[in-house]
């Protein structure tokens, strides 16, 4: 079995994104620019925003491009002040949460100055950034994309995306393998990860939609989730935020890496996406859509819970 | 500190059987806010009111929780009574320990319990309710009327005589609806075009009466007092202005032989028709299905021979927004076709009965077609297969009405009293005739109904069987009627001419979906529901929405009336103050902590959320927040529980009230 994807077109698409970002920021397109630049340790990359065209050449892509930048968009991280349209770099799975959040009202198409990446896929967070991308190494969620080249972008690099090995998904075989167990032993299975949880909220501030600028959580009138790092708090936290990214995560998987106690977040998100698919035949991120599955309803809903 | 006094009902035995009132009082006492705790027999009663307000006062009490019935029963009662005491309304609550405690347990120990937890919950409530001041909406004093039936044209000329506008609405090209169609009436059998054609003629005149036929409803906004509701006008093909009625083009048209839906399609029209002759608007409509010039391309004889002028092949649906205040929901029957069921209907058909196949099993309103002097054949009853008159003729009642196993297990209230009209008006038509009637029972409540029937039988000679019929068959020119007898224990086998089914009154099909449009409930058989089937019966749950007719449930003649007149004057009830009052449990926004996803505005069913911008002193736009307003928001909670952020609040039901009550258990 061949294990090596191919990413010999990453170097044209960093010298792509260089070229683009400076005629944007040169011809006053945009004012900014929120792309990937080099890291400190060795072969790592960093968000970086930049504002002059002089700086493009700091910009890269690279297989440890694994930020969904999307999140420097939102409201409640306020990275960019809103001075005009600005240009993002985006693999397929950050332009879902771009479209979602366009859905929200949170972002306007016309503000935004997409640049495109055709991607191979990224670097696990598990291995160092300067690993070669193999399919041992390669991210979970990058096993299963089926958005490789983002649609709908104002510029993509034009390079030819090498195909790839077909992998077996991981998520899906997780889930597969929870749901088959007991309602008794899967709930130890979350008990278990949830005491992990520290209550740092990483995952909430890496998230594109948790965009809120005071979250529930963080209310103490009343309160609704406990602060501490206690097991009933913990598990309370961890199933509002499943809730709440239901029919709106599509997957970008930023939260289960960013998590300093490995909790398997994403996997959650995935069972809450596979359960919105079968009951509403809906997925996330592919187009704007104004309603979500659980803010409308249609004559079609399933409806047999009503007894 | 709060001075919170608790008001136990004994509601009669309905509460104090199973749940121990003194006890319940007696802990309500010792919870903390609580200044006095008491219990009564009625609370609600005048004795019972008084000694709540009189304790208002001597407790110098802040808030009020009654212990009693559902909300929904004495809310209102018990608001309007800590008013009168000089308590702001809203700082009263109730807890329901009738409906949610006593009615549904048995154990007087747990129900006991139970329902000390329920007034503990309410009193952390209660501590947290706020000063509501009323909301005033101004009332738009137009009221729309949906179905020109005798329901809807009552209805119209009650408002309208009262002196407000009113929009009526039908769908066919015609107003009359199902009366226009009766050839006699009963209990006295005058005409029924002689009684209704003249109101229709009066709706027609009416300088407060805008009338749109051949138009149907398209889209209900708004909430009572301040409607918005866009009606569809399909296109006549015929200019209403300058037509002049002369119904040339008709005589003219090529297209003769389209069977006339009001003659239950065993009359013909051409494709530019009037229903009838007496007909409101006298304006014919092209019937663009069926029309040549339409189909091919080729034709167009009417437009030629239009002295004004009047054809208008080109003419669209047209979309009309009418302001009202109010809205009478008149929709009407449907008469259940027992050949052809409904899409999707539960209910299961009669083709043991041929009907459909059978040329000669016509239903009933077939049958009224026959005996209407203006009708098909001009009143004379004929077989529709051969034209010549039935001389034994066999009325079957009950067919779908009644019969829980085919899916319907209403009694459809006039078949007794019309099948009994039928028997007469064949008599009087068809001297050497005989008539059947195989019923269940008669059913003839209500003024001179019961002499009516006995009069068919004892002076107009029909003979009445009581029994079912089980098949009817096609044998030669005859039908054979098999039943049974079971008064006498006999099956009978009867050949006639001709056999009437006196088939289910059902709602008009679509009547789910006007009510999806209007925001108003219906029974699984899609007959609309009254507010309260005894206190409220003409007006709907939805404020500002009342119900007039058989959309409700069956009727006859003199009973819609009466409802349509009812209805008519609750809307004058609505009309008589300038700005009314609304209940003020509405939504709020926390602008502070809005992030504008907006998620509140796409669930709000009564579009109450609007989208607000915040500028600074200069003018700049700085965010644009989800705003309430309050004039609209029904207070249902469904943009709190959708809020990510917990940034909008439903007043009374904060979600600080409901953890205090929570943690009150």
């Amino acid at each position: 079995m061949n294990n090596t994807i191919d990413i010999s077109h990453y170097a044209a698409i960093a010298d792509s994104i260089r070229a683009e970002a400076a005629r944007i920021l040169e011809q006053g397109v945009v004012t900014a620019v929120v792309a990937y630049t080099t890291g400190r340790r060795a072969g790592s990359v960093q968000p970086v925003i930049i504002t002059a065209a002089a700086e493009a050449e700091r910009l890269t892509f690279t297989a440890a491009s694994v930020n969904n930048l999307a999140v420097y968009l939102t409201k409640a991280k306020k990275d960019i002040p809103r001075s005009g349209r600005i240009g993002i770099v985006v693999k397929g799975c950050d332009l879902k949460a771009l479209v979602g959040l366009m859905g929200e009202s949170q972002l306007q198409r016309d503000q935004l100055y997409l640049i495109g990446i055709p991607c191979a896929g990224v670097l696990a967070s598990t291995v160092r950034p300067a690993e070669a991308l193999i399919a041992a190494t390669l991210a979970p969620k990058c096993r299963e994309c089926d958005a490789h080249l983002p649609e709908g972008c104002d510029y993509v690099p034009a390079v030819s995306l090498p195909s790839a090995p077909t992998l077996e998904p991981s998520y899906a075989a997780e889930i597969a393998r929870l749901e088959a167990l007991t309602p008794a032993e899967r709930w130890a299975y979350w008990k278990e990860q949830f005491a992990k949880c520290i209550k740092c909220y990483a995952c909430r501030q890496v998230c594109p939609f948790c965009f809120c600028e005071q979250c529930l959580c963080d209310r103490n009138k009343p309160q609704m989730v406990d602060t501490t790092p206690r097991p009933a708090g913990n598990t309370a936290w961890h199933i509002v935020r499943a809730m709440h990214l239901a029919g709106r995560c599509a997957g970008c998987a930023e939260c289960e890496r960013v998590c300093p106690m490995d909790i398997p977040l994403n996997l959650l998100n995935r069972k809450m996406a596979k359960e919105l698919k079968e009951l509403f035949d809906y997925e996330a991120g592919f187009a704007v859509h104004e309603k979500g599955p659980l803010n409308s309803f249609m004559e079609k809903d399933d409806q047999s819970f009503i007894k | 500190m709060s001075r919170i006094g608790v008001f136990v009902c004994h509601c009669g035995e309905n509460i104090s059987r199973t749940v121990d009132v003194e006890r319940v009082a007696a802990h309500a006492a010792t919870l903390p806010g609580v200044a006095c705790a008491t219990e009564y027999k009625y609370m609600c009663s005048d004795p019972g009111q008084t000694l709540l307000k009189k304790a208002i006062s001597e407790q110098r009490l802040t808030h009020v929780v009654v212990a009693a019935c559902s909300p929904r029963m004495h809310e209102r009662t018990f608001r309007k009574a800590v008013e009168g005491a000089g308590l702001n309304p809203y700082l009263c609550e109730m807890a329901n320990i009738r409906e949610h405690c006593s009615w549904v347990h048995e154990d007087r120990e747990e129900a006991t319990a139970k329902a000390c937890d329920i007034v503990g919950m309410m009193v952390e409530r209660t501590k947290k309710n706020r000063v509501l001041p009323a909301i005033t909406v101004p009332v738009t004093k137009r009221s729309l009327v949906i179905g020109g039936g005798i329901a809807g044209i009552q209805a119209a000329l009650d408002i309208a005589d009262a002196g407000h506008e009113v929009v009526l609405v039908e769908r066919e090209p015609s107003i009359g609806g199902h009366m226009a169609q009766l050839s006699e009436t009963f209990p006295t059998l005058d005409c029924s075009q002689c009684i209704m054609t003249p109101k229709m003629v009066d709706v027609a005149n009416h300088p407060k009466i805008t009338l749109y036929t051949y138009s149907e409803i398209e889209l209900v906004e708004g909430y009572i007092g301040n409607f918005q509701v866009t009606v569809r006008k399909r296109a006549r093909s015929v200019n209403e202005r300058t037509c002049t009625g002369c119904g040339v083009c008709m005589t003219k048209c090529p297209q003769k032989k389209i069977p006339n839906k009001f003659d239950q399609n065993i009359g013909m029209r051409t494709a530019i028709y009037v229903p009838f002759p007496q007909a409101v608007p006298n304006t014919p409509v092209i019937d663009r299905e069926n029309c040549t010039k339409f189909k091919t391309g080729k034709c167009g004889v009417c437009q030629k021979v239009c002295g004004p002028g009047a054809v208008d092949f080109e003419q669209q649906d047209t979309l009309i927004v009418e302001a009202v205040g109010a809205i009478v929901v008149a929709t009407g029957f449907d008469l259940y076709s027992i050949s052809e069921k409904p899409k999707g209907s539960p209910i299961k058909g009669y083709g043991e009965f041929g009907h459909g196949k059978i040329p000669d099993v016509i239903d009933g309103m077939t049958f009224e077609r026959l005996a209407s002097a203006s009708g098909p054949t001009g009143g004379k009853i004929v077989r529709p297969s051969d034209g010549r008159e039935p001389k034994q003729i066999v009325f079957i009642q009950c067919i779908g009405s009644r019969a829980r196993e085919k899916g319907i297990s209403y009694c459809s209230k006039v078949c007794c009293m019309y099948t009994a009209k039928h028997t007469m008006l064949y008599h009087h038509k068809v001297h050497d005739g005989q008539a059947y009637v195989f019923f269940m029972d008669a059913r003839t409540p209500g003024k001179s109904y019961d002499e009516f029937w006995r009069r068919s039988i004892e002076e107009e000679e029909a003979v009445y069987i009581r029994g079912m019929v089980s098949r009817l068959y096609q044998k030669g020119d005859k039908i054979v009627v098999m039943g049974s007898d079971i008064a006498v224990g006999v099956q009978v086998e009867i050949e006639a001419d001709m056999v009437v089914l006196a088939t289910a009154v059902q709602p008009q099909q679509g009547a789910d979906l006007l009510a999806q449009k209007l925001g108003i409930s219906y029974d699984k058989y899609n007959f609309y529901s009254e507010a309260h089937a005894k206190l409220r019966p003409v007006e709907c749950a939805t404020a500002g929405i009342f119900l007039a007719g058989a959309c409700q449930g069956p009727k006859d003649i003199p009973e819609t009336v009466s409802q349509a007149s009812a209805a008519a004057a609750k809307v004058m009830t609505l009309f008589s103050k300038d700005r009314l009052e609304r209940e003020p449990i509405v939504a709020r926004v926390r602008e502070a902590g809005c992030v504008g996803c907006f998620a509140c505005k796409k669930v709000c069913a009564y579009g109450a959320v609007e989208e607000k911008e915040i500028r600074d002193r200069q003018g700049n736009l700085l965010r644009v927040v989800a705003s309430v307003n309050p004039g609209v928001c029904a207070g249902c909670g469904t943009c709190q529980a959708t809020c990510p952020s917990k940034c909008v609040e439903l007043d009374g039901y904060t979600d600080e009230q409901i953890v205090a009550m929570i943690e009150a258990l």
